[in-house]
């Protein structure tokens, strides 16, 4: 795995796409894909072979939990590590969305180093399963 | 006056007195029973007429309020969206425009830093021995200055553009002032036509809590001053809760 990983990036603003890109990439991480909702990425999901999904929760068409309750319903796609990267705050959510198999949660505004401890620790925990 | 008016006893007991004293030919009391009759009727009419008047002034108040309601969402709520859009592409062009500096001004940064890396690599491992290795390092050393020199301008370049960017603010802040002034007419009017129709002062309005179906498609960030119920302080807050119910963070 590491730097040949295939990430996609989900997010209805293509400014915050860039800015999770850009620390991707100088994390090392240089195959990344973006789509701007789940309708648009579920398709994608389904077609490639991604290693990593990073999406935010609150877009217009599919939000990112339910393209989170997709991803664990296809079986193919229900091991994949998913990170939320959301201002979704409320603790019903939190619960929801671990409850339905999130990898983990990072709140926005988020910091260069939360990301990268964030994707380091699921990338851990799999390797470690 | 209904055969039911609650005045109708008293009238009718007015009357009958006003009978009696002219069947008796009681001019003082006859006078004392129209004087009170005179009484019964003003304090009537009294009541009537500030009826009417409270109505009247009703009624203009929900035609200045309507008016200004009908000027408000032809006019100034589509003005508004149209200065919301505005701020929306100016924020999105902003942060596009300094994400481009960003990214243009990183690989000058890498170039400077390795090619000096190289450099000191190459003086502190294999130091030149003679004069023309001095000089074929020293040839090397001056053209990365140049080119670092020649970088750096652009550095400082990017970095005026990224000031320049921050411009945004001034002007989407004066656009969601004037937005927020909008909110506020709004809340004054409707306050105000509630006001009339229910005839009670509203002094606050009372938030519905979001459902699920809400926060299933996302309630957008928090915002100080909007309490959502339940919310994390943070990012630690979130990390205890996942580590409490034993999942990843």
């Amino acid at each position: 795995m590491s730097n040949t990983m295939k990430f996609l990036v989900v997010d209805d603003f293509s400014t915050m796409r860039r800015i999770v890109k850009n620390l991707l990439q100088e994390l090392g991480y240089n195959d990344i894909t973006e789509a701007d909702d789940g309708n648009s990425a579920l398709p994608l999901l389904k077609s490639g072979s991604f290693d990593f999904l990073i999406t935010d929760w609150n877009m217009p068409g599919m939000a990112g939990l339910d393209l989170l309750k997709a991803v664990r319903a296809d079986e193919k796609l229900a091991k994949m590590p998913v990170l939320m990267l959301t201002a979704e705050a409320k603790r019903e959510q939190i619960i929801e969305a671990a409850q339905a198999g999130v990898s983990g949660y990072v709140i926005k505004p988020f910091t260069a180093v939360t990301l990268k401890e964030k994707i380091d620790k699921i990338l851990a925990s799999r390797a470690a399963a | 006056m209904a055969p039911n008016h609650p005045d109708t006893e008293q009238f009718r007991a007015q009357v009958a007195a006003l009978q009696c004293a002219l069947d008796g030919g009681d001019a003082a009391a006859f006078r004392r029973a129209f004087d009170q009759l005179c009484e019964q009727m003003h304090v009537e009419l009294l009541a009537e007429l500030k009826h009417v008047t409270a109505s009247a002034q009703s009624a203009l108040a929900r035609f200045s309020a309507d008016a200004r309601l009908d000027a408000l969402a032809g006019q100034d709520v589509p003005d508004a969206r149209k200065r919301l859009t505005h701020v929306v592409n100016l924020t999105d062009e902003a942060a596009h425009r300094t994400l481009d500096l960003v990214e243009n001004s990183g690989p000058l940064v890498d170039e400077a830093s390795r090619g000096a890396a190289q450099l000191l690599e190459t003086w502190a491992s294999n130091p030149p021995r003679d004069a023309l290795a001095t000089s074929s390092w020293v040839v090397r050393a001056v053209a990365f200055l140049e080119r670092t020199r020649t970088d750096t301008d652009v550095l400082r370049a990017n970095m005026s553009g990224l000031l320049m960017a921050q411009g945004y603010q001034d002007i989407t802040g004066q656009i969601i002032r004037s937005v927020i002034g909008l909110v506020d007419e709004l809340e004054r009017i409707l306050g105000k036509l509630v006001e009339i129709a229910d005839g009670n002062e509203v002094t606050g309005v009372v938030r519905a809590l979001p459902t699920p179906a809400d926060w299933e498609q996302g309630l957008g960030p928090q915002v100080e001053g909007i309490a959502v119920s339940d919310a994390v302080a943070g990012q630690d807050d979130i990390d205890a809760l996942l580590s409490q119910m034993g999942g990843g963070q």
